[in-house]
Order: C-alpha cells, then sequence, then structure tokens
C-alpha cells in the first residue's frame, strides 16, 4: 500500500513537471520554426531558428535594450532587498503596538489596484522631471510591501539567541543586522533574489507609462510590440520569448543551488 | 530638496537624463503601432523629409497598439506634457474620445493642410466644432479577400462573387466547404469587426449624430445583427480561430479560403508565397435595407499634432511636405507596405493602377480606390469600444439560439448604462 | 508582546523609516488623488463634484456587478487549488525518498520566472482550438471535440484558472519548503516512532507548523485573485481588448483599467471601483487572520 501511494506520488510529480516545463519546450521549438508552422501547431523543431535570430538582431537593438533591462533589474533588485529586508527586521524584532498597526495599513495599501494609482504616480514622476529615467522605473517598486511581509514572515524563524548573544558581545544593533542577520537568513535573501529579478526583468505596465524613446526600452516591451503586428511573425515572437526568459532562467539556476544551500545549511 | 536628492544618486549612478526641454528644436518624435506597416511607411516618409531638411531629426517610436493608447491616455489625464511626442498615431475610431475628452490637447490642423484632397469621410471623423485635427493616413476600404484557385473549385468565378449578400456569401462558404474541405472564412467570435463593416456599409453607426444610441429602433442595427448572427450559426462557414495571431494565421497558413476586412492586410496577404491564388470581391451587402452598397471601412488611423509639442511647427512642415503632397511617397509605401492612402492625388500614380500578379492580374488598388469612393461617411462617436464590448456580450448567447430582441435590447441598456 | 525600551522603540522606527518613507511618497499622495476622484463624475479631465453619484452607479450597473461575480469566482476556485497543490508538491518534495528530487523542484518553480508578455503569448498559441493542448487531447480520446477555450465564457474562465495555477503554483510552493525545512525533523521521527499514521503527521504537524507561511501565501493569493488583470487583459483578449468572450473573463481590475484607459475615461467611477477591492481585501484578510488564529 505504502509502495503504491509512493509510486503515485512519483508518477504526479513527474507529471506536474513536465506540465510545468510543457510551455518552455513549446517556446523553444517554436523558435525554430516559421510563423506558418508554429500557428499550425507543429510540434516538432524546424530549420528556421537562424532566419528568426537573425530578423531580431535587425529589428531590434538588442544591446541597448538587453542593457536597460540587466541595469533596471539588478539596481532594483539590490535596493529592493536592502530597504525591504531592513523594514521586515524592523517590524518583527521590534514588534510595538504602533508599528503593528502601521504593518496591518500596508496590507490594505497593498490592496488598491495599481492601474488607480498609474496617473497619480505619473503626475508625481513628471512633476519631478524623471519621466523617461532609470529611476523612475525603479524607485516605486523600491519600497516592497510584499518583500517587507516576506522578510518579516522569516524573521520568525532568525533565532533570538544569536541576536541576545550578539548583544553580549557588545554588537550595535545595525552592526547585528548587517553581520549576523544577513549571514544567517542568507537562504531568504537567495530566494528574495530570485523573485526579484523576476519581477524587476519582466515589469511591464509601469515601465510602459515612465518610457518614451526606444533608447530606454526593455526586452519586455519589446516582445510585446513585436507580438501585435497586424500580421504577427510568431518564428520572430518566439525566438524573442526564447531571449526574454533566458536571463530570468539563468539567474534562477545560478542562484538556485545557493537558494538550497542556503536552505539546508542555514536556519534550522 | 527632493530635486537635488535625485540629481545626487543620478550623478552617482552616471545615468543620462534625457527630458523632452533637452530636446533641439528640430528633434521630432513619432508614436505609432505596427512598425512593420505604420512605421515603416513613416520611415519612408522620414527619409525623404530629412534628405531636405538635414538639421531635422525624426525619431519613430512604436508600441503596442493598446499601449500606445494607454500612456497617451495617461499622459493626457495627468495634464504633464513633457514626454509627449510631436506626432501620434490615432485609430479612427477612437479620434473623436481623444479630441472631446482632451480639449486642447490636439493641435487643429484646418488652416495648415488641404482637406478637399483627402477621402471626406477620414476628414468628417477627425472634426470637432469645424476644426480638423488630422492628417488622414490609410484607409480602411474593405474587401472580400479569396483564394481563386478554391473558390474556382467549388465552381465560384470572380463574377459570382459581385453583388451578393451576406446570406449568399453564407451559401457560397457550404459548397466551398463541402468540395474543398476548407471553410470560407476564419471568425473571432470576440470581434465586432464584422457589424461595424456592416453598419457603415449601409451608413448607419451604434450612435446617432447626436451621441445617444442608435441600437433599439436602427433596423441596420438589427439586420447587420440578424446577418452575421445567422453566419455565425452555420458551422461550415468558418473556422473559430481567438485572437489576432490565431485570425491571421488561419488565411496566410491556408487553413481556410479567404477574408473579409481592411484594404490594409494586402501586405500581409502577399506575404504568402501564393502568387496567383488570391483574388478581391467587394463586400457583401445586407439585404433588404435601404442604402446597403458594398463599400464599408474597417480600422485605418491618422496622424495627429500634439499642441504642447516643442517642434509643432516642424512637425507641420514635415506632414504638409510629405503626407499632404508627395505622390511618389505613397506609391512607394503602397507597393512596400500596401499602405493604402486617404491622400486622394495619390491614386492617379501609376502604383494605384498597376495589375497585381499576386492577384492573378487584378487591379487591385484601383477597385479599391473605387469602393474606398463610395464609402458613406459616418460619425463614430466617442463610445465605440463600449458598443463594441456590449455587442460581443450578446453572441454566444444569440449563436445558441436567443431572441435577437432581447439580445438588441440588452446591448441597448449596457450601453446606455455605459455612456452616462 | 514584548516591552520594549524607549531606545529599542526609537530603533524599530529606524530599521522601518526607509521603506515607510518611500512608501508615504509612492502611495500616499496616489491614494488620496483616487480618494478625491471617487467623488468625481464626468469624461476624462472635465470632471466635477459629484457627491456619492458614483457609488449609486455602481449598484445600478450590471457590468460591474458581472465583474463582482467573475472575480469572486476566480478566488473562490483558483486560491484554493493553486494553495492545496503548492502545499502537497511541498509535502512531496520534502521526502528524500522522492527521486530526482532537484530536478522536479526546479522544474516546477519554472514557470514563474517567464514574462507575462511571454507566457500570455504561450498560452494564446497553446490553447488556440486547432492549437498544441486540443492535438495533446484528442490524440489521448479524452475528448471527442476540440474545446473552445477561448470562444466559449465556461471554457475561457478555465483557462484563466489553469494559467495562474500554471505559472503561480511552483511560487508559492517554494515558500512552503523553505518553511518544512525549518522543521526539526526529530519531530517527525518521534512522531513516527510513536505509530502516527502519515495522514495524521500532516494535518498535526506539518499544516499547524506551516500556520504562519500559508497565512502568508493566502493573503497575497487573495490580494493577487481580486487584482486579476495580467492574464485576462491579455490570454482572454483579442483586438486588445481583454476580459473575453462576451466579459465571461472581466474582472474588477480590468473593468477599472478599461474605465481608465479603454473606454471614455471615467476616472471618478474607476476610482470607487478600486475602493471597492480595497474594502473586499480588507474584509477578507481580516475573516483569514481570524481563523488562522483559531487555529
Amino acid at each position: 500500500m505504502n509502495r503504491l501511494i509512493s509510486v503515485v506520488a512519483q508518477a504526479g510529480m513527474w507529471l506536474a513537471a513536465f506540465i510545468s516545463v510543457f510551455p518552455f519546450l513549446w517556446m523553444v521549438t517554436g523558435a525554430t520554426n516559421t510563423a506558418n508552422d508554429i500557428t499550425g501547431g507543429r510540434f516538432l523543431p524546424g530549420t528556421n531558428l537562424f532566419v528568426n535570430i537573425a530578423k531580431f538582431f535587425e529589428l531590434v537593438d538588442a544591446g541597448r535594450v538587453f542593457f536597460n533591462s540587466f541595469f533596471v533589474a539588478i539596481t532594483g533588485t539590490a535596493l529592493t532587498l536592502v530597504v525591504s529586508s531592513l523594514a521586515g527586521y524592523g517590524f518583527e524584532i521590534f514588534a510595538s503596538k504602533a508599528r503593528d498597526r502601521v504593518f496591518a495599513g500596508l496590507l490594505l495599501l497593498l490592496s488598491v489596484p495599481f492601474a488607480a494609482m498609474m496617473i497619480p504616480l505619473f503626475v508625481m514622476f513628471s512633476g519631478a522631471g524623471l519621466i523617461n529615467t532609470y529611476i523612475a522605473m525603479i524607485a516605486p517598486g523600491v519600497a516592497s510591501i510584499f518583500m517587507i511581509f516576506y522578510f518579516r514572515q522569516n524573521t520568525k524563524s532568525f533565532p533570538h539567541e544569536l541576536r541576545d548573544a550578539a548583544k553580549l558581545d557588545g554588537l550595535k544593533e545595525h552592526q547585528i543586522f548587517w553581520f549576523i542577520y544577513i549571514p544567517v537568513m542568507r537562504s531568504t535573501y537567495a530566494a528574495a533574489m530570485i523573485i526579484l529579478f523576476m519581477t524587476n526583468w519582466n515589469a511591464y505596465l509601469w515601465p510602459l507609462i515612465v518610457l518614451q524613446t526606444n533608447e530606454m526600452k526593455t526586452i519586455t516591451l519589446t516582445v510585446a510590440s513585436l507580438a501585435t503586428a497586424y500580421t504577427p511573425d510568431y518564428g520572430l515572437i518566439m525566438i524573442a520569448n526564447v531571449l526574454a526568459t533566458l536571463p530570468t532562467v539563468l539567474v534562477f539556476f545560478l542562484l538556485q543551488r545557493r537558494f538550497v544551500e542556503g536552505m539546508l545549511g542555514g536556519v534550522k | 530638496m527632493k530635486m537635488t536628492a535625485f540629481k545626487g544618486v543620478l550623478a552617482v549612478a552616471g545615468i543620462q537624463l534625457i527630458t523632452a526641454t533637452m530636446a533641439l528644436a528640430t528633434d521630432i518624435t513619432v508614436w505609432c503601432w505596427a512598425p512593420e506597416f505604420n512605421g515603416a511607411a513613416m520611415n519612408e516618409a522620414i527619409a525623404r523629409y530629412t534628405a531636405a531638411n538635414p538639421d531635422t531629426k525624426i525619431t519613430v517610436v512604436d508600441f503596442a497598439k493598446g499601449d500606445l493608447e494607454t500612456k497617451l491616455q495617461t499622459q493626457l489625464a495627468s495634464g504633464t506634457t513633457e514626454g509627449l511626442p510631436d506626432i501620434v498615431l490615432i485609430e479612427d475610431y477612437g479620434a473623436q474620445k481623444y479630441l472631446l475628452s482632451f480639449p486642447g490637447a490636439f493641435e487643429p490642423l484646418t488652416d495648415k493642410i488641404d482637406y478637399s484632397q483627402f477621402a471626406k469621410y477620414k476628414v468628417e471623423l477627425a472634426t470637432v466644432e469645424g476644426q480638423t485635427y488630422s492628417l488622414p493616413f490609410d484607409s480602411g476600404v474593405t474587401g472580400l479577400f479569396y483564394r481563386s484557385d478554391l473558390l474556382e473549385q467549388a465552381g465560384y468565378k470572380a463574377d459570382a462573387l459581385k453583388d451578393i449578400t451576406w446570406e449568399e456569401l453564407s451559401a457560397i462558404g457550404d459548397k466551398v466547404k463541402e468540395v474543398t474541405g476548407k471553410p470560407l472564412l476564419s471568425v473571432d467570435m470576440n470581434d465586432a469587426g464584422a457589424i461595424r463593416i456592416m453598419l457603415q456599409s449601409a451608413g448607419s453607426w451604434y450612435f446617432n449624430a447626436d451621441g445617444t444610441a442608435n441600437i433599439k429602433d436602427n433596423p441596420v442595427f438589427k439586420a447587420a445583427l440578424t446577418s452575421w448572427v445567422g453566419m455565425l450559426k452555420n458551422q461550415n462557414l468558418y473556422k473559430s480561430v481567438s485572437g489576432w495571431g490565431d485570425y491571421t494565421g488561419a488565411f496566410n497558413n491556408g487553413d481556410v479560403a479567404g477574408v473579409f476586412t481592411g484594404v490594409w492586410m494586402t501586405g500581409g496577404i502577399k506575404g504568402n508565397n501564393m502568387s496567383g491564388k488570391w483574388a478581391v470581391a467587394p463586400i457583401p451587402k445586407l439585404a433588404g435595407v435601404e442604402g446597403a452598397g458594398h463599400a464599408s471601412n474597417l480600422g485605418g488611423s491618422s496622424w495627429y499634432v500634439l499642441s504642447s509639442a516643442p517642434s509643432k511647427d516642424a512637425a507641420i512642415d514635415f506632414l504638409q511636405k510629405v503626407w499632404a503632397s508627395d505622390v511618389d511617397f505613397y506609391q512607394k509605401i503602397l507597393v512596400g507596405q500596401g499602405a493604402f492612402a486617404a491622400y486622394l492625388p495619390a491614386r492617379d500614380g501609376e502604383a494605384y493602377s498597376a495589375a497585381d500578379a499576386y492577384f492573378g492580374g487584378q487591379s487591385v488598388w484601383k477597385d479599391f480606390s473605387d469602393w474606398q469612393a463610395a464609402i458613406p461617411g459616418v460619425n463614430y462617436g466617442i463610445f465605440t469600444n463600449e458598443a463594441d464590448a456590449a455587442v460581443t456580450a450578446q453572441l454566444p448567447g444569440l449563436i445558441d439560439g436567443g431572441d435577437i430582441d432581447a439580445a438588441i435590447e440588452a446591448i441597448d441598456a449596457q450601453i446606455a448604462q455605459q455612456i452616462q | 508582546m514584548q516591552t520594549l525600551t524607549r531606545r529599542e522603540n526609537l530603533t524599530g522606527w529606524a530599521f522601518t523609516a526607509p521603506a515607510l518613507a518611500l512608501l508615504g511618497l509612492f502611495m500616499i499622495y496616489p491614494i488620496l488623488w483616487s480618494l478625491y476622484m471617487s467623488f468625481m463624475t464626468g469624461k476624462g479631465m472635465n470632471f466635477k463634484f459629484g457627491g456619492f453619484a458614483n457609488v449609486e452607479r455602481l449598484t445600478k450597473d450590471p457590468i460591474f456587478l458581472h465583474a463582482l461575480g467573475n472575480t469572486l469566482t476566480f478566488l473562490a476556485i483558483q486560491v484554493p487549488i493553486m494553495i492545496i497543490l503548492a502545499l502537497v508538491f511541498a509535502v512531496a518534495l520534502n521526502n528524500p525518498r522522492l527521486r530526482g528530487r532537484a530536478v522536479l523542484r526546479t522544474a516546477i518553480f519554472l514557470p514563474c520566472v517567464t514574462s507575462l508578455v511571454v507566457y500570455s503569448v504561450l498560452f494564446k498559441s497553446m490553447f488556440a482550438e486547432d492549437g498544441v493542448v486540443n492535438d495533446a487531447l484528442l490524440f489521448l480520446h479524452i475528448i471527442s471535440d476540440p474545446i473552445p477555450w477561448m470562444n466559449d465564457p465556461f471554457w475561457a474562465k478555465v483557462l484563466i484558472i489553469l494559467a495562474i495555477t500554471w505559472r503561480w503554483t511552483g511560487y508559492n510552493m517554494v515558500f512552503y519548503l523553505a518553511a518544512l525545512q525549518n522543521i526539526d525533523p526529530s519531530i517527525y521521527e518521534a512522531a513516527r516512532i510513536d505509530g502516527v499514521p502519515a495522514r495524521a503527521r500532516f494535518f498535526k504537524i506539518t499544516i499547524p507548523m506551516l500556520r504562519h507561511v500559508i497565512l502568508f501565501t493566502t493573503v497575497l493569493s487573495t490580494i493577487g485573485t481580486l487584482q486579476l488583470f495580467d492574464e485576462v487583459n491579455n490570454i482572454t483578449a483579442s483586438q486588445g481588448q481583454g476580459g473575453r468572450p462576451a466579459d465571461a473573463t472581466l474582472t474588477l481590475s480590468l473593468y477599472i483599467y478599461n474605465l481608465t484607459f479603454r473606454f471614455m475615461p471615467s476616472f471618478g467611477y474607476a476610482a470607487t471601483i478600486s475602493w471597492v477591492i480595497v474594502i473586499l481585501v480588507g474584509l477578507l484578510s481580516w475573516a483569514q487572520f481570524r481563523l488562522a488564529r483559531e487555529k
């Protein structure tokens, strides 16, 4: 009976994994096919890969577009990690009635739909003369309520004894954060980094509003523009999809080892 | 204080701050969608203009169409003009919406452009209180594109497709399916384009000239809805698709034998290695409707100049010199992109009368010119998107056998609710 | 709650200050603007004070009620499915006897790294009526006619639920996995020695130990679903209009977006609807916190 369950579990997990990965396979094979083969549902590798690639690099200023995406994603991730983990730590370690009320209020802020805030946000940034800048793209996301929540939750598993010992050793509060908390919580940071990198890389609606010139466009916006031609070229779109997805997949694979390492060797 | 802090960060990060205020007076920015169509036509125009005006730099920025509309609407609503382009492309259906909800945002061109040289219906839709704001670009004159090889197999020559009704088209679809195994059309049930084509072909629209809904007591609307639902009930007639890519893929792949749509689709159809196998017929007409004809419009768009634009005068000069006078330019984009001009003198150019081997030697552009002249002008009003949504919401129920009068009642109620 | 010294209290504010300052800057003004606008009526920037006219309009607007119904349907079906799946996957992956754990974990997490734009294109092409999904289902004789995924009101809802579940299950799973790693294995060992069956171990140990993180993911998923916009504006969309077919996948957020950007702009009315979402989130989160506390 137990054996049967484990066989079923094993099979079920592999099926789930297959379903999860299938669209990626579809995308990669699509990138090697012509537009007509793709809409015709062909699921075999074709011979059009280099034609699609050539067309992509002909139409898109790839260097510029990828630089923008990387710059925004890396800067945005780093700043968000610092600001939000500081706050998450503060809310949990120094919990007080007043701060808990503020924290609950954040939840309500999180619930305001972004579409309702876009126009006033745009007014603010244009008032500050920051339209079409990296700052405008990054700044509104730096204090991420979601990440503050996430760090507060995870701080619950940060052992108080470590803090107490550090205090006895004469460490100041900010030293405890930088030298004890961050190293101990590295698994938490690794996971957050993956999530933030992909959020920033994939950001769409807000960058769309604040970016005005081709020089500032990210790869995500470029793909959207390619996908809405009068007669969309799916071969081209698929290769653009692959190129737009590759960096997030790579970052995930790069960090994943640390992520797992941290989880196993981190807080018990 | 806030500014200095920001600037400090900027300096540290070594980021170049690009703002419109820093732009030179002869920098012109254009926003449009569809880089392979609108963008390419615009780039051709720019090449011609900058050859004569080397000091002027014109940049095209392309976005997805919906994205461009979102951006434009955000900026206009925010009241800040910084970062707006000098010239923007707007689809004709949305023209009145922008002109009326953001008064003063667009520059009237009435005194700058000779509008008698442009298709009349295109001029009317960009006119508010006697002022015209657009440089009319491409026409959306409609035609029935069909695979002449497949229809011939089914026994239909070009003449058999002239002067027919939508019901007759549906019957032709049965025969084509029976003989060739392929449906005649691809249909996206969520697209109200067919209804719009039918309405305008009889000189009617969702709205009256005063902006009130023209649904409940509009015999043309009822006839159009009835015809379209009748066609949708005929499963042999079409392949059901979802989304634009799927829709165009169906005829570009050869899965279906035709499509009735705007002339701007010509370029896409010609990109398919099926030379000699295509032809174009006029669209069918609504049966039993007075004033109904074979000419209509779908989509099409026009260029607008923002009145806040720093290079407004240069932008207008550019539009005058190329878009409102260069006949040769229009020949080039007709051949290159299949962009069919609303600029009437362009039709005297040779490209417009040339026979096209892709369409079996048919002089397609001349045919489109003739049909364009017959398009009834209608006032699109400001709520076309809302009306489309109300119509498509009722289609699934109607195909399942719902009552047409009840559906019209519901559409009318939804539109009335939305346009307050 | 612990008692803090004055100094500790100040330190607490210092740690949270950068985030709170930024949030104040980037959220408070927009929120006040939207509150102000919710009392205004008119077209575009030609608006005037309308009192509670927008609230009145809500009660008479069948599209609003329809969008509200759709949103709550997605919430009631999608969130539980995803949370349960994520929990099951996490527990399975935490079992050392499962083979290929690293590969499986990576594969199941992978969907959430795709961008919205990319994944909409993929789903649209895969779920076309003659697309690869229907081909596969037909080949396996699971269905006899192709499913009209995007043209049938029921199947379109199913498609949206499938899409969100595909993209976010692995994401939630990672939170549970991390939390599971933090449970001391000796607790399970002791339970096993005492003869506690697997199912009871799951409900008596795993679930209570994961209570915080389950609450966290549930509240966030609830907020995410109440604001559901990306998928319905891109996957079940044609000609740039989302929420198709027949508004079967129209959500509150999409309606706000339409009223703001697609239709004749009705900023005030759109702002009013966003406050409906805020109130719903407030009520539901409060209920979820209550539930978690009682356990």
